[in-house]
């Protein structure tokens, strides 16, 4: 068992794909993973079960390995607060989840960007712009910042779940960069291709973050370095000023305007007259 | 005939541990307490050990009921200690933690409080503080059973 535990889980999976069943039976969903370097052992670790459904999990992911007569299993770890569906993060992941939830709006808005989406005239390639302005300044400069800069820092970069995330934030750079070339080249396709790959990598990324990742790293981090990433997290804040307070308005904005007048006209007078 | 039972705070109970079960320990455990005096209407903020420190304000009975509070708890930390039952002028006490947070810069501030519930007053004297101070702080608090038990370890969310 102690083998199989210690491979990543792409290989795992791929000698044994009931596993990645297994695991999605208890809301583990990392069996379809791109990457898939995470350990076996990492991932239940990570997901925080309560003892009782660790071992069970446990007693059928060796059923699937080693059929016939039962195998050892590893105890269960005993966790603080394991098991508990109630995620209560410290103030400074707290602020990072907040950040996602007007990340997540911007996100929910990109299916009514491709519906209306108008390379052709200066207000709709704005509004394209404007978007992307959003993810450049605030997902990235401003969040993203706050978890490669300081977050990740006091992890080991080797650690597989954290290449994950760094190569989610590339791949996220690399939409919004074809998604600019294409609103450069007035091509339709290339945008709305790339507004999709943004959409869903987003959304798989941020859930991975709120219910996985932050709580782990949470569990691991001390009091201390927690007060240390906080007064970090507020020196960033005042460094940006009033950023954020002004992005929140540009979706708040955005919203209405796709929710009052959904038409293309109301959209651009919006993109002029801002 | 009523259910009432009175204070639980001040019931009784009795957990006379086998004889034999703590015996035969004879390991000196190290104080990890860095500084006096402790009690909070004793201590000033000004003192260097609280500059930019990590606080435990803890309830003046949790030191006795967990065996591990020194090296679990107290370690790297440096301390205050209260009871939110039978201390008076309670007021004095919200000024101090609001000028550890705003004048010491603490780091953290955790809030171990016994489970008995006037001890959580400790924890909302300690909240309202954090509030009303100019500076935010991460605060956190745990709840000790009376038998030494962690009960609770959460972050206090303002
Ligand atoms: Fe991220
Ligand atoms: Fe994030």
């Amino acid at each position: 068992m102690k083998e199989y535990l210690n491979k990543g889980i792409k290989e795992v999976v791929k000698q044994f794909p009931r596993i990645a069943d297994i695991l999605d039976e208890y809301q583990i969903g990392c069996g379809p993973c791109s990457v898939g370097t995470c350990l076996l052992k990492d991932i239940v670790n990570i997901h925080n079960l309560s003892p009782e459904d660790e071992q069970s999990l446990m007693a059928k992911i060796a059923e699937v390995i080693y059929p016939g007569p039962p195998v050892k299993i590893p105890e269960p770890a005993r966790r603080q607060g394991s098991g508990s569906r109630e995620i209560k993060y410290s103030p400074p992941m707290k602020k990072l989840v907040d950040e996602h939830v007007l990340i997540k709006k911007l996100v929910a808005l990109i299916p009514k960007l491709i519906e209306y989406l108008d390379l052709e005239s200066d207000q709709g390639r704005q509004l394209i712009l404007d978007s992307i302005d959003f993810i450049r300044s605030y997902a990235d400069k401003y969040h993203h910042a706050k978890e490669e800069d300081i977050l990740f820092k006091y992890f080991d970069p080797n650690l597989d779940i954290l290449k994950v995330m760094y190569e989610d934030h590339e791949t996220g750079r690399a939409h919004v960069r074809a998604i600019v070339a294409g609103v450069e080249k007035r091509d339709k396709s290339v945008v709305i291709e790339h507004l999709n790959g943004y959409q869903e990598l987003l959304s798989g990324h941020i859930k991975k973050e709120d219910e996985i990742l932050y709580p782990w790293l949470d569990r691991e981090l001390s009091t201390s370095q927690v007060g240390e990433m906080f007064s970090k997290f507020n020196e960033i804040d005042k460094q940006f000023g009033c950023t954020a307070k002004r992005y929140e308005e540009v979706i708040k904005k955005l919203e209405e305007r796709f929710k009052i007048e959904p038409s293309l006209s109301s959209m651009t007078s919006w993109v002029k007259s801002h | 005939m009523s259910n009432f039972e009175g204070c639980p705070g001040s019931k009784m109970h009795d957990f006379k541990k086998k004889d034999d079960q703590e015996n035969g320990l004879t390991i000196k455990v190290a104080s990890q307490l860095k500084h006096w005096p402790i009690q909070l209407h004793l201590v000033s903020p000004a003192a260097s050990y609280y500059q930019g420190a990590d606080v435990l304000l803890s309830a003046d009975c949790v030191a006795y009921a967990l065996g591990s509070l020194h090296s679990d708890y107290l370690k790297g930390k440096s301390l205050a200690i209260a009871c939110p039952k039978l201390d008076e002028s309670q007021n004095a006490y919200v000024e101090k933690i609001k000028s550890l947070v705003d004048d010491a810069k603490i780091n953290t501030l955790t809030v171990m409080i016994m489970q008995v519930p006037c001890c959580m007053g400790l924890l909302e004297l300690a909240k309202k503080a954090a509030a009303e101070a100019k500076r935010k702080v991460p605060v956190k608090y745990l709840v000790v059973g009376i038998q030494g038990e962690i009960l609770k370890d959460e972050w206090a969310i303002n």
